[in-house]
């Protein structure tokens, strides 16, 4: 639901201004990772030079969204729905930064693999970073329409993530067996599984925020018992 | 200057009329100090101002009454030590308002009693032109108490209770005029204590106050509770979100909602309330 105009025209803009800065970063993000998947699996090492100097963008942005953030709890006081949008944009943002720091250490990798011949095996990255990105997108798709139902769907997705590194993993450790040469190769592909794995723990989080604030319900950690419970 | 009117209504006699006291009802549910109100309706003349109110005050708690100038907060108040009565075309015209189980608007109950066991504390500080020490004993001496080693310990005791005492132990006997805004509103709050109510009724008490005097009369308030059922009318929303327990938000002489004050301010359950209290109202 989109909320009504607030009274004071500079609370909306200010939180306009916030959320724009979060939306950019999740553009950037979305771009940076996939200029260091690109630079993996076209061999490309220009790709992945500029997938790392993306970053310092992102960070900038993440402090402006922090102080920003700061600067509207304090102006404003905020509370209810405003308050959640505005705890979340900073949490979105944190998250943000932190999936873009994947993709630089995927960037990394990649012209560390892209200085030794190809190895087949890069093939298994494809599927997981297809999946961790849809992930990242329906995220941010929830968090901006607010769709509560769309939020609540990307969680349980990360399994399947989870999954795919477990099966990555073990086959790349076969391998390393099998052709003790490649070794570093296989390590970075391990790396670089585990960087993807870690987006989907990202997008994971935005979900679980896109939840909160458009329906203020923790949806994070359903499987511990409540102290109280126990 | 406070009218004689409004000294009598701030601290009403104790005992004026032994033969028809509130009653405490042998019934152990009723908690001490708990108001519930039902059904209430209240009109100026032919102005219907409250409809159907329905709510429940929990005893030795902060309850907040929020909403837009015009809603019927103050008016429901008012209405909880009959402070109404006083209008001559203010009456409930449906519904009761019980303290402790007892209608408060039966014909048994003696207002003046009322009044002392549900105290009230105004938006505009208002000391009468007395003395610090005069000014709180006012509602013991008008009550009977004559016995200067009682009322010096309730002076103390009140003062003490408004976290006032450490500031005005050395001037007892100087005006309360010639204290500050905030050390008035406390010295208000002690006078209010002084006559032992249960409920004590707060009509934006901290409106006229600077930042640091509010701040003491919020902790004043937050350590109040344990003994006393407060009602607060208040416009700062930061105000009713920092020292109340529950919130009630009125529109339109209407209860919108009511419920803990966390979850008004976090996740409110009815639109209304999420417009008014983020500032979407109108």
């Amino acid at each position: 639901m989109i909320a009504p105009r607030h009274i004071l025209g500079t609370f909306d803009e200010a939180l306009a201004s916030l959320r724009n800065n979060v939306l950019m970063m999740s553009s950037l993000t979305e771009r940076s990772l996939d200029r260091a998947i690109t630079g993996l699996i076209q061999r490309d090492d220009e790709l992945c030079a500029i997938a790392i100097a993306d970053d310092e963008e992102i960070d900038q942005l993440e402090k402006q969204v922090d102080k920003d953030g700061i600067d509207l709890l304090l102006r404003f006081q905020p509370v209810a729905s405003d308050l959640r949008r505005v705890v979340s944009a900073m949490k979105l943002s944190s998250n943000l930064e932190r999936m873009a720091d994947q993709g630089t250490n995927i960037a990394r990798r990649a012209r560390k693999l892209n200085q030794h011949p190809a190895l087949p095996e890069t093939e298994l990255i494809t599927p997981m970073y297809t999946h961790a990105m849809a992930m990242f997108k329906d995220a941010i798709d929830a968090y901006v329409r607010e769709d509560v139902q769309l939020a609540r769907a990307v969680v349980p997705r990360d399994q399947a993530l989870d999954e795919m590194n477990a099966t990555a993993g073990r086959r790349l450790i076969e391998r390393m067996a099998e052709d003790p040469e490649q070794l570093r190769g296989y390590l970075n592909l391990i790396f670089i599984s585990r960087c993807l794995e870690r987006v989907g723990d990202h997008a994971t989080n935005m979900a679980e925020d896109a939840v909160y604030a458009a329906a203020a319900e923790d949806i994070r950690h359903q499987h511990l018992v409540p102290a109280s419970d126990e | 200057m406070v009218s004689v009117a409004e000294m009598s209504e701030i601290t009403s006699p104790t005992v004026v009329n032994q033969t028809a006291p509130m009653p405490n009802p042998a019934n152990p549910k009723v908690e001490r100090g708990m108001i519930e109100i039902e059904q209430l309706d209240f009109a100026y003349g032919t102005n219907k101002v409250l409809h159907d109110i329905n709510l429940s005050i929990p005893a030795r708690a902060v309850t907040a009454f929020i909403g837009p100038s015009g809603c019927g907060k103050t008016t429901l108040l008012r209405c909880l030590n009959r402070m109404n009565d006083l209008i001559d075309s203010a009456r409930i015209t449906q519904g009761s308002i019980r303290i402790e189980g007892v209608d408060i608007n039966a014909s048994s109950v003696d207002v003046v009693d009322l009044r002392r066991r549900v105290g009230m504390v105004f938006q505009k500080s208002n000391p009468f032109p007395k003395s610090i020490y005069d000014n709180v004993a006012y509602g013991l001496r008008i009550a009977g108490t004559t016995k200067r080693t009682l009322i010096d310990e309730a002076v103390e005791k009140s003062l003490r209770s408004a976290a006032l005492w450490d500031e005005v132990k050395d001037r007892l006997h100087v005006s309360g005029y010639g204290l500050s805004g905030g050390q008035q509103q406390r010295l208000c709050i002690a006078r209010a204590l002084a006559v032992e109510p249960e409920i004590v009724l707060m009509d934006e008490p901290c409106s006229a106050l600077d930042p640091i005097a509010t701040a003491k009369v919020e902790e004043l308030i937050r350590q109040l509770k344990e003994q006393y059922t407060i009602v607060i009318v208040t416009h700062n929303m930061q105000q009713a979100g920092r020292c109340s327990d529950h919130t009630a938000f009125f529109y339109l002489g209407r209860l919108i909602e009511f419920d803990d004050t966390t979850k008004i301010f976090s996740n409110p359950g009815q639109r209304q309330t999420e417009e008014y209290i983020t500032g979407r109202f109108g």
